[in-house]
Formats: structure tokens, sequence, C-alpha cells
């Protein structure tokens, strides 16, 4: 079990709100091995959402240590970090965040050519991307055109085009009626048993939290209950938290 | 799928504004490509202007030096009334020559040409004789011969029983050239048809010889025109010939060379006119185009603001999703660059067709006509009477160079707003609101 992608040590996160010092994450440790599927769930302000962020690079830690396949990123600079998010980080976003200019190929393409890869291999990925999340056949069609699932599985094969290390999801079905959002975490449970993609998704939903196998509650920037599902049944009552 | 693609799509996302922004880009490309050439044609018009200008101002020298040294001196008209119905007859007086010859010693003076004309010889016409046994005489003084002729040819030397009729004349006597025209008694051959040169003048010019002849006035003349060696003379000249032959009335050019200094002055003020225009052009110039390289910046540098601004979630997104600093600072410099080349396009199609009514709206006219008092006027250059239009252009090269510009001026404009949309935050892709 000593396959970790993420391993976050002691992460604070502290930040001036006018002349008030808010801490959002306070002395934060998490490992996740890879091929986990976690939910974080918490009230408002807990942190979650803040700690997506730092794990996607796109906020940066106080102090601690957050490493991603074993290179710590909060030390990072810019120059380096967007290499990161492009390589080892998938983000699907709440509001699905497609570029309403480009069709749903272009759209997974995008996350390819800002990798670097070349068309011919681009288009072919992008296909097979879009018929895994049961679009094939709607690669021409832009955002407006498709439906609001439609969208976030569109985000979600954008968030696969580079074979990241992480999936972070933020809500991502915060904005779908019951129907889709059912769909939706179906997708994501798939893509996490067949394919091992390791996901951590941010949700309010107990139901969608309760289909993975990992819960973690944030309060007031701490961990308050890691719940792991499966494992619950394999060794025995085990929850662990972190302080 | 490139950037390029992507910068494309992007523009054609808001068409209705993207079409406004390159309509207003484009007018002030089109000044920005228009002008430089005017300019230049502007120039070329007015320096054309003085060089026509100074030709004048030469021609008009010498021609005016030539009259201006000219002395007439006539024997005077005789009136008499005769009969009961109080019939008015008018005869110029005539002289022998060969009592003039003393005119050929007076000092200074270069030449004495004796002219015979007679007022009532031919009916409604007036007689004129003048020398043309003398090729170079009439080549240095083309002046005593008729000055318009508007059909056939005018006298030359050794001509005899030839005449030249004034249109007037020609139209009484219902003659033309090669017509045989009876006067006196002698036929004389129409050679040449003179242009009106005074509303009702209706003369009639032959050599001395023929016109001596047929009036039975042999070795006779009616005026003397003298010809001084400079200018400063002719006084001098006019003076001792008025006390010496007291039966001449004599008048000099000396008016007409006042006229001519006027005209001379009135060039002269055209030119500098010319030349201020030529300054005009060149300062009025640089400031349209410092506006046109403003207003393209400006519009670029806004339109790409409010875009970078409209679109933060956007740039967040692509920078969530790995975009380097450098992608999206390409991305939209890229925008703004071909924001403002398809203006420069549109703006050379436009300045193709209006880049000569602009240049003349945008740029000081040339002025290229003059008149002095006394009814004088000259007119230089192909378009007398009114103002020089700028004609421009748009070459090839100049559509390159129009191209070039609104690349850099794109670039120019989008830079700040790029470096912007570059420091976006990838954590805007995650506000919801």
């Amino acid at each position: 079990m000593s396959d970790l992608v993420l391993k976050i040590e002691n992460l604070t996160k502290t930040y001036k709100l006018g002349k008030r010092d808010v801490q959002p994450l306070t002395n934060l440790n998490l490992e996740v091995q890879r091929g986990e599927f976690t939910a974080i769930m918490g009230p408002s302000g807990s942190g979650k959402t803040t700690l997506l962020n730092v794990i996607g690079c796109i906020d940066k830690a106080s102090s601690g240590k957050v490493l991603i396949d074993n290179v710590n990123i909060a030390k990072l600079p810019e120059s380096k970090l967007y290499k990161i998010r492009r390589d080892k980080i998938g983000f699907i976003f709440q509001n699905f965040n497609l570029l309403p200019y480009l069709n749903a190929r272009e759209n997974v393409e995008l996350a390819m050519e800002l990798a670097g890869k070349f068309q011919g291999q681009r288009g072919q990925r992008a296909k097979q991307l879009l018929a895994t999340v049961g679009l094939s056949g709607r690669e021409q069609h832009r955002p407006q055109r498709l439906s609001q699932g439609e969208q976030q599985r569109v985000a979600i094969a954008r968030a696969l085009a580079n074979d990241p290390a992480i999936i972070l999801a933020d809500e991502p079905t915060g904005n779908l009626d019951v129907a889709n959002k059912q769909e939706i975490v179906k997708l994501l449970a798939d893509l996490n048993q067949k394919q091992g993609t390791t996901i951590i998704m941010v949700t309010h939903d107990e139901q969608v939290a309760s289909q993975t196998q990992r819960m973690l509650l944030l309060s007031d920037g701490k961990i308050l209950q890691d719940k792991q599902a499966q494992k619950e049944t394999s060794q025995g009552s085990k929850e662990s938290s972190h302080e | 799928m490139g950037i390029i693609t992507r910068a494309t799509k992007n523009l054609s996302r808001r068409k209705t504004r993207a079409l406004i922004v390159i309509i207003a880009l484009s007018l002030a490309l089109t000044l920005l490509i228009v002008l430089p050439p005017s300019i230049n044609a502007g120039k070329a018009t007015t320096q054309q202007i003085i060089n026509d200008l100074t030709a004048n101002a030469n021609y008009l020298n010498s021609t005016v030096t030539l009259s201006a040294t000219e002395i007439d001196c006539s024997l005077g008209t005789n009136f008499t009334i005769s009969g009961n119905n109080a019939t008015i007859t008018l005869q110029d007086n005539t002289a022998n020559i060969t009592d003039y010859e003393g005119l050929n010693t007076i000092p200074d003076v270069t030449t004495v040409i004796p002219i015979l004309e007679q007022i009532s010889e031919v009916k409604d016409g007036i007689l004129n004789g003048v020398p043309l046994d003398n090729a170079s005489l009439l080549k240095d003084y083309p002046s005593i011969l008729p000055a318009n002729i508007t059909k056939g040819r005018n006298l030359q030397a050794g001509d005899s029983g030839v005449v030249v009729v004034q249109e007037n004349l020609a139209n009484i006597y219902n003659v033309t050239v090669g017509s045989t025209f009876n006067i006196l008694g002698r036929n004389f051959k129409v050679v040449g048809i003179e242009g009106q040169e005074a509303l009702n003048s209706t003369d009639v010019t032959m050599s001395l010889a023929d016109a001596q002849a047929i009036t039975n006035l042999t070795g006779q003349a009616s005026e003397f025109k003298i010809f001084v060696d400079n200018i400063d003379n002719v006084n001098t000249v006019t003076a001792r010939i008025t006390s010496n032959y007291s039966k001449l009335q004599v008048s000099n050019g000396l008016s007409q060379g006042n006229a001519a200094q006027q005209i001379q002055t009135s060039i002269n003020e055209q030119l500098q006119a010319a030349q201020n225009n030529l300054n005009q052009i060149q300062g009025n110039g640089l400031v349209e185009i410092s506006i046109a390289v403003i207003a393209d910046v400006a519009i670029i540098l806004f339109i790409m603001l409010y875009s970078v601004r409209e679109r933060t979630r956007e740039i967040g997104t692509l920078k969530a999703l790995g975009a380097s600093n450098a992608t999206v600072l390409g991305q939209f410099m890229l925008e703004g660059v071909l924001l403002s080349v398809i203006a420069a396009v549109v703006a050379i199609a436009i300045g193709v067709f209006v880049a000569p009514t602009l240049a003349n709206l945008l740029l000081p006219h040339s002025i290229e006509s003059g008149s002095i008092p006394g009814g004088m006027s000259f007119s230089v250059g192909a378009n007398p009477g009114g103002y020089n239009p700028i004609s421009v252009n748009i070459t090839p090269e100049l559509m390159l160079l129009g191209l070039g510009a609104a690349l850099l001026l794109g670039a120019l404009g989008s830079l700040y707003p790029a470096l912007k949309a570059a420091r976006t935050r990838p954590a805007e892709a995650m506000r919801y609101e």
C-alpha cells in the first residue's frame, strides 16, 4: 500500500481578508492511494475547496508539504506549477467551464494541445475519450447544443485527456438535475473502477459521496472524519481521524 | 486546432462587436494607409506648382523686358469733319521715313521699325503695313506681327501680295485662308486669320511695301517702334525723342513693366504660399497619422481589456488546464493582432477607393492660379483656376506596409491586456457567481 499519489503534511493555508486573518486549512495531513475515489464533505467554509485548490496547484500552501507523485508542489514557482496542472491534474468544475466557442472534440483536444501532443494523436484520443463518457457521435457539438449532463461528460473527457495522476472534481454534480447527477457519479465511479482513475471530489451531496470508497469530513480546516467505506468491511471498523 | 484557430473562433464569437471594432479600426487604419502616400503626392504636386511658377516667372521676365523696352512713336491721327451730315473722317498722319532716320542715332536705341497704319483705307478696317524684308528683325521683335493666328499662317520674311486678316473683318468681307481680298484695287491672298485681340478690332496686316504701294504713300510711315537696349534707359530715350521730334506722340512700355512687376510679386507670393503649403502638408499629415496610430492602439487596448475582463473565468480555466502564461499571452496578443490585420485588409479596400478624396479632405490644397489688378491673369499647371487635387495610388508596397503597421499596432495595443490575461489566477475558474 505504498503507491501514494498524494501526500499532504502539516498543510496550513492562511490569508488576510481585510484586517482579519483567515485560516481555511490548519495543519492538515492526508494520504491518498493511487486508484482511490475520495469524497470531501463539509459545511461551507470548512476549507474543502481550498484544499482542492491547493492540491490542484491553483492556490498555494502557506506552510507544509504537498507531494504529488513524490514532488512537493508547495514550493514550486508558477513557471513549474502550470506543468503539474497540465500533466498531473485533471479538473472537473461545477460549471463545466467548457470553452463555448469550441466543440466537444476541440474542448477535449485543448487540454492535449496545451500538453504539446500532436494533432493526429489528439483527434484520435479525443474521440476515444468522448466515447468513454458516452458521447460518441456528438463530437462536433458546441457546448450550447449539449445538455448539462453532456457538458459535464465533455469536461470529464477533457480532465482525462492527459492521463492525470489525480482527477479533482469540485461539486461536479452541483448544477445537475437528479437523473444527470446519478449518471455523472456513476460515470466517475466506473472510471475509477475500470481504469483505476484516482478521483478527489468535493461535494455537498451525501448521496453522491456515498458512491465513493472514502469520505473525508472537513470542519474548520481540519479533517474531522476519514471514513473508508470498503476497507471498513475488509479491515474491520476503522475510522481514522486526523487532527 | 491551434492557437490561431482559437483566436479566430474567439473573434467570430461576438460577431456584431467584432464587426463594429473592425469598422472603427479600419477607419483609423485607412487614414494610416492613405496619409503617407497622400503627403508624398501633395508634396510632389506642390513642388510641381513651385516649378511651374518659377518657369513662369522666368518667361515673364524675358518677355516683359522686351515689351518694356519698346517705345511707340506715332504721328497722330487727323480728324476731318465734312459734308452736311457731318461725316467724321479719321486719317493717320504719315511722314517720310527718311525724315526720321535720326531716331537710329539716339544713344541706347537698338532698332527703329517703321509701321504704316491707315485707318480709313479699307472700309470698316485698319490697314497695317509692317516691314517683312528682314528675317532677323522679325525673329528678334516678333511683337510687330499679328499675335494670335487661328487659321493659316502668320506673315513671314519676304512675303508680298499676302495679308493676315482679323476675324471680324474676314467675316465682314467673307474671306478666309486662301481667299482673294481686293484692297484699294489690288488683289491680296489671305494667308492667315488673326484671332480677336479686342472686341471690334478689324486689322488687315501686309508688308510695309505693299501698304505703301496701295495707299500711294511710298517711303512713308505713320508710326515708329523703337527698341531700347536696357529698361533703365527707356525714360532717357523717351525724353530725347519727345524733345527732338515734336510731331511724334511718344509712349513707352514702362507701364507694362510695372504690371509685370506686379505679376512677378504675385508669383512670388504664390511661391511662398506653395512653400508654406508644403510645410503644412507635412505638419497636418503627421498630426493626422499620430491620431490614427493612437486611435488604432486605443481601440485595440480597450476592446481587448474588455474581452479579458469578460473572459476571466475562461482564462482561469485555460490556466487550470495547464496553459502557461506565455500561451495565454500569445493567444490574446494574437487576437488583438488579428483584429488589427483584418481591419487593415478592410482599410486597404476602403483606401483604394477613397484615397484621393480623403487626401484632399485632410491635407491643405495647392492653389495654383492667380490674377493681378488690371484684368491680367495667368495660370499654370494642368488645372488652372482651381485647387490642384492630390492624386494618390495605394501600391502593393503600401498595402504590405499597412499590414505590417497594423500588425505592430495590434501587438502594441493588445500587449497590456494580454499581460493582464496571462496574470489571471487559475482559481478564477472556480468562481461561480
